[in-house]
C-alpha cells in the first residue's frame, strides 16, 4: 500500500529505532483513549488508526534496518496490551461519568477477557507448540473499537468483544488442555457420528 | 433424527471452539453476523448510553408503528 510504505520509506531513512515508534504507538493510542473518555468517539476512532499504522510499520521497519530482535518482539507484545488497557480505560471512564455502572462492568469484563485472550495463547506456548484459536484476537478488537467509534455504537461493540473474548479464552484453555493430554477432539467424534449416519441412511429409489 | 441433532451441534461446537483462518467463508459469515448485530440492534435494546439514532431495526418498528 503506497501510503504506508512510504511512512515505512521514510521511517527507516530517518533510522527510527522500531521500538521507538512501538513507543510513539502506545502514547497515541492512549490520547485515542482520552478522546473516548470525553466522549468524541469519532476523534478517538481517527487516533485509533493512526496508533495503529505505528503498530503496523514497527515490526516491517526493524526488518528493513534489520534490527528485528527478541527483545523487539517482547517489547511490542507488552505496549500492545497497554494500548488495549487504555482504551477500555478510556470507555470505563465515560460510562462512570455516565453514571452506567452496568456498562462500567460490560466493559471492564471486556477488558479482562481481552487480556486473558493474550496471556492464554503467551502461557500455553510456553507448554505446547501453538495455541491460535479463537476469533478474537488483537486486530478484530481493535476494528470492533473503530466500527463502534466511527458508528456510534460503542455498547453493541463491548458486548460482541466481551462475548466473543470469553469464547476464545474457553477455547485456548480446551485447545491446552486437549494437547497436553492427547485426549480425543469432540468435534472429530462429532464428525466422525455424522459420516456413520450417512452411510447408515438407506438411498430413497431414484435419488442419486 | 440423529443426523438433525448431530448437525446443529457440530456446527455450534465450531463456532464456539473457532480454528478457521481469517479469509474462510466462515470467518466471512461470522464478521457479517457481527456487523449485523451492531448496525441493526436498536441502541435502546441495549440501553446505550452513548449512542444516537434509532438504528435500521429501530427505524423499521418506527415505520410499522411497533411501540
Amino acid at each position: 500500500m503506497f501510503p504506508l510504505s512510504a511512512i515505512i520509506r521514510l521511517c527507516v531513512a530517518l533510522r527510527i529505532h522500531p521500538n521507538a515508534l512501538t513507543a510513539i504507538g502506545v502514547v497515541i493510542n492512549v490520547a485515542a483513549a482520552w478522546a473516548l473518555g470525553l466522549g468524541w468517539f469519532k476523534t478517538g476512532g481517527g487516533i485509533i488508526i493512526v496508533a495503529n499504522i505505528f503498530d503496523f510499520i514497527d515490526g516491517k521497519v526493524a526488518r528493513e534496518l534489520q534490527e528485528a530482535t527478541k527483545f523487539g518482539g517482547f517489547f511490542d507484545s507488552v505496549m500492545d496490551r497497554f494500548s488495549d488497557i487504555s482504551l477500555f480505560v478510556g470507555l470505563i471512564y465515560l460510562y462512570a461519568e455516565k453514571g452506567r455502572t452496568d456498562y462500567v462492568i460490560v466493559t471492564a469484563l471486556a477488558m479482562m477477557f481481552s487480556i486473558m485472550t493474550s496471556y492464554t495463547r503467551a502461557r500455553a506456548e510456553s507448554l505446547i507448540t501453538k495455541c491460535k484459536v479463537g476469533f478474537l484476537e488483537r486486530p478484530e478488537r481493535i476494528v470492533l473499537f473503530m466500527i463502534g467509534a466511527f458508528t456510534n455504537r460503542m455498547a453493541a461493540a463491548m458486548w460482541v468483544i466481551l462475548v466473543l473474548s470469553i469464547f476464545t479464552v474457553t477455547d485456548r484453555i480446551y485447545f491446552t488442555w486437549r494437547e497436553l493430554n492427547g485426549g480425543i477432539k469432540v468435534e472429530d467424534e462429532l464428525e466422525h457420528r455424522l459420516a456413520e449416519i450417512r452411510l447408515s441412511t438407506p438411498r430413497r429409489a431414484g435419488h442419486r | 433424527m440423529k443426523r438433525l441433532l448431530t448437525l446443529p451441534a457440530l456446527v455450534l461446537w465450531k463456532t464456539f471452539f473457532w480454528t478457521y483462518e481469517r479469509a474462510t467463508w466462515q470467518y466471512d459469515l461470522l464478521v457479517l453476523a457481527i456487523l449485523a448485530f451492531i448496525w441493526l440492534t436498536p441502541p435502546g435494546w441495549l440501553k446505550d448510553p452513548t449512542a444516537t439514532g434509532p438504528g435500521l431495526i429501530g427505524l423499521i418498528e418506527r415505520l410499522l408503528g411497533v411501540n
